[in-house]
C-alpha cells in the first residue's frame, strides 16, 4: 500500500501543497527576526527612491523623449518594478549557485525525490523585493492615473497578466546567468552583469539604436520585462505582434532557461569532499 | 537473500583540465584545453545484504565519497554496473531517491532558518509520510537520545555536532532501505562522536536498515561495523569482517612519546634521526620482534609493536633505561598503518 502510494506522480498540486508550506515556515521565521524584515523593507524604499530621484532629475527637464511623455516613461519605470520583484521575490538562491559549486555544497539538494530546480528554488524567499513592490505600485498608480488609463477591471487584469508575463523574462535571464555557475568557476560576474540589464528595461525599446533594439527584443530580451507588454495599456491604439506574443514568448523563453539550469545542475557533479 | 546494493567492477574517471601558466596560457586554455584523468574509482566490486552495517574506510582522497556518489545516483560510473534497491541510481534519480537517506558529514540538509521540527514536517511531505509512521518515529528518536529537546531549536542556532543528530534522523525519517552516511564524525569532539556512534547503531538494529558508512576514523568502524571495505587510491584492498582485521591488528599498540628534548622546535630530519636510532636500539634489544618500529608522528616518536611478540611494558621500560620520557600517551592503531600493513602483505 506504501509502496504503491509513493510511486504515484508528483504533480502540480504537490509542488503548489509544498511551496506554500515551506513559503509560510520562512515568513514565520522571517517574521520572528521583526527588526530585520522592518529594515530591509525600509532600505529597498530608500534604495528605490534613490534610483527614482536620479530617474527624476534627468527626465524633469525633458518633456518628452522621442515621442514618450514624462508620464508614460513613469508608467514603465513602475512597470518594470513591478515585474523584477518575482525574480527577486522567489528566485534569489540563484545567486548562491557559484558559491555553493565552488564549496561543493549544491550536492546536498541532489538527494531529494523532488525536482530539483522547484527544490532549490523554493530555499530562500527574499523579502527585499516587497519594498521594491510597494515603491513600484505607488508610481505604476501615478503614472495610471495621470494617463487616464481607465481603472476597470478588465485594465486591472490585462496589468496583472502582462506583469506576469514580463516577469517571466527577467526570471528566465537570471536563470540562465546563474546556470552559468554549473560550468564556469566564479560566474558571479555573469549574474551581476544579467542583473544590470534591468535598468535598461525600463525604457521605451524605440529610444535605443537600431542594433541594441534587435539586441535588447531578440538576444538578451529585456525589452519583454516592460516596454512590449506595458504597450497594451500605455498605448492601445498601436499594439505590435510582440506585445500579443509576449505571454506565449515569456513561457517558452521560461521553459527554456529551466531546462538549460536542469542541464548545467546534471552535468555538475560535487567537488571531492 | 537478494542484496540490497551490488556494485561490479565499477570505475570513475574525472577529467581535470590542466590549466597552463600566465595570461598567455589562460587564453590558449580558452582555445585548446587539454585535459588529464584521473581514476578516483578502479574496479570495485561488492555485494551488500539488507541490514548489514558496512564500514567504508580509507584516508582522505581515497574515492569513497565518489563511490556513495553513484550507489545514490548523482554521479555515473565511467563503467560497470550498480543496482541499489533493485533499480539503476542514475537512470531515475528522484524517484530513486523516495528509499535512501543520504547524510554528507558537514553538509546539513535541513532548512538553516527553520526549526528542526519544521524541516521534518516538510520532509513529510516531501517524502508522503503517513502520519503514524511519523509520529511513531519522532517518539522514537526522542526516547532514543532525546531528541524532542532539539526539535524546536533552528539549525542555525545549533552546534555542528547536534545538526549531524538531526541530520542522521533526518535521513531515517521515511524508513529508508538503505542509508549512506559520508563522514558523519568528522570534526566531531569524542562526546558527540560516541553518541552519534550510538544513535547509528540503534537505528540500525531496531530498523534493519542497510547502513554505508564512510570514514577515515579506525574507531568508528571499530564502534560499528561488522564488515569493513577499506579503499586507497580508487582501488579496494580489503573486504572482510572486522574480526579478521581485529585478530591481526588487536595485538597491536602504539606508544607516541617526547623526550627531553625540545621536540616542538626540532627539525623533522632531526626528529626521523632520532626515530630511526630508536628503532635500531630497539631491534637490537628485542631480536624476535618483527613488527618492532620507530616513526615520527607530527611532533612524537611513535613506537609500533605487537603484543605477542614483545610487552608493551617491556618495550616503554628498556626505553626509559635509556632515555628520560617527558611524555607519552597509547593510542589504537591508525588507518593509515593498517592500509600501510596490508599493503605490506600481513594480512589477506
Ligand atoms: N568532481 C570531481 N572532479 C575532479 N576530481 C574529483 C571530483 N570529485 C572527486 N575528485 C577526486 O577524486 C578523488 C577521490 O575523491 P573522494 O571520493 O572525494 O575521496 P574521499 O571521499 O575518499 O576522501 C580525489 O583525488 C578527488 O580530488
Ligand atoms: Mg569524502
Amino acid at each position: 500500500m506504501e509502496k504503491q502510494n509513493k510511486s504515484l506522480k508528483k504533480g502540480l498540486r504537490f509542488y503548489m501543497h509544498l511551496y506554500r508550506m515551506i513559503l509560510i515556515q520562512d515568513l514565520k521565521s522571517k517574521m520572528s527576526y521583526r527588526a530585520d524584515f522592518i529594515i530591509s523593507t525600509i532600505g529597498m524604499i530608500l534604495t528605490n527612491l534613490s534610483g527614482f530621484a536620479a530617474f527624476w532629475i534627468l527626465f524633469r527637464n525633458f518633456p518628452s523623449i522621442k515621442g514618450w511623455s514624462y508620464h508614460e516613461i513613469l508608467f514603465l519605470y513602475g512597470f518594470s518594478l513591478l515585474a523584477i520583484t518575482p525574480v527577486q521575490c522567489f528566485f534569489d538562491n540563484n545567486w548562491s549557485i557559484y558559491r555553493m559549486v565552488y564549496t561543493g555544497d549544491f550536492i546536498k539538494y541532489c538527494f531529494r525525490p523532488v525536482n530539483l530546480f522547484f527544490y532549490f528554488i523554493s530555499e530562500v524567499f527574499d523579502i527585499k523585493g516587497v519594498g521594491q513592490f510597494i515603491f513600484g505600485v505607488g508610481v505604476l498608480a501615478y503614472a495610471w492615473n495621470k494617463l487616464r488609463i481607465p481603472c476597470t477591471p478588465i485594465y486591472l487584469f490585462v496589468l496583472l497578466m502582462s506583469v506576469l508575463s514580463a516577469s517571466l523574462f527577467m526570471i528566465s535571464l537570471m536563470n540562465l546567468a546563474a546556470a552559468t555557475g554549473f560550468w564556469i568557476m566564479g560566474s558571479a560576474y555573469v549574474m551581476i552583469f544579467a542583473f544590470k540589464f534591468k535598468d535598461y528595461a525600463r525604457y521605451p525599446i524605440t529610444i535605443f539604436n537600431p542594433v541594441f533594439r534587435f539586441i535588447f527584443t531578440f538576444i538578451i530580451p529585456i525589452a519583454f520585462v516592460a516596454y512590449y507588454p506595458s504597450l497594451f495599456l500605455v498605448r492601445a491604439d498601436e499594439v505590435p505582434l510582440l506585445t500579443y506574443l509576449s505571454p506565449i514568448l515569456g513561457i517558452m523563453f521560461f521553459y527554456l532557461s529551466y531546462k538549460v539550469w536542469m542541464k548545467g545542475a546534471m552535468s555538475y557533479s560535487g567537488t571531492g569532499s | 537473500m537478494e542484496s540490497v546494493i551490488k556494485i561490479e567492477h565499477i570505475n570513475k574517471e574525472f577529467k581535470i583540465l590542466k590549466k597552463r601558466e600566465g595570461l598567455k596560457g589562460s587564453i590558449k586554455d580558452l582555445f585548446s584545453r587539454d585535459y588529464s584523468t584521473l581514476k578516483a574509482v578502479n574496479d570495485i566490486s561488492m555485494e551488500i545484504m539488507p541490514g548489514e552495517m558496512v564500514g567504508y574506510l580509507g584516508p582522505n582522497g581515497a574515492g569513497k565519497s565518489t563511490t556513495i556518489k553513484m550507489m545514490t545516483g548523482i554521479l555515473k560510473p565511467t563503467s560497470g554496473k550498480i543496482i541499489v534497491n533493485g533499480k539503476v541510481p542514475y537512470t531515475n534519480r528522484t524517484q530513486n531517491a523516495e528509499d535512501i537517506g543520504v547524510v554528507f558529514g558537514q553538509r546539513t540538509q535541513l532548512w538553516w532558518a527553520l526549526p528542526v521540527i519544521e524541516s521534518f514536517n516538510i520532509l513529510k511531505e516531501i517524502y508522503r509520510i503517513d502520519k503514524k509512521t511519523y509520529q511513531d518515529n519522532l517518539e522514537y528518536f526522542d526516547a532514543l537520545i532525546g531528541a524532542g529537546e532539539l526539535y524546536q531549536k533552528t539549525v542555525r542556532q545549533m552546534s555542528l555536532g547536534q545538526r549531524t543528530l538531526c541530520d542522521i534522523l533526518a535521513s531515517f525519517l521515511h524508513n529508508p532501505s538503505v542509508v549512506f552516511l559520508d563522514e558523519p564524525t568528522i570534526g566531531l569532539d569524542v562526546s558527540m562522536k560516541s553518541k552519534i556512534r550510538e544513535l547509528i547503531r540503534a537505528l540500525n538494529k531496531e530498523k534493519g536498515t542497510t547502513v554505508i558508512l564512510t570514514t577515515h576514523d579506525m574507531g568508528d568502524v571499530d564502534a560499528l561495523c561488522s564488515r569493513i571495505v577499506i579503499i586507497d587510491k580508487g582501488k579496494m584492498i580489503y573486504d572482510n569482517s572486522i574480526e579478521k582485521l581485529r585478530s591481526f591488528f588487536g595485538d597491536y599498540r602504539t606508544v607516541k612519546l617526547k623526550f627531553n628534548k625540545k621536540e616542538e622546535v626540532m627539525q623533522t630530519e632531526a626528529l626521523e634521526k632520532e626515530a630511526e636510532d630508536l628503532q635500531s636500539f630497539l631491534k637490537s634489544q628485542f631480536k624476535g620482534a618483527k613488527s618492532l618500529s620507530a616513526s615520527v608522528d607530527d611532533k612524537w616518536i611513535s613506537v609500533l609493536l605487537k603484543e605477542d611478540e614483545v610487552h608493551m611494558m617491556k618495550v616503554i621500560n628498556c626505553i626509559q633505561e635509556k632515555k628520560k620520557i617527558r611524555d607519552m600517551t597509547l593510542e589504537e592503531i591508525s588507518t593509515e598503518s593498517v592500509i600501510k600493513k596490508i599493503y605490506e602483505g600481513d594480512i589477506q
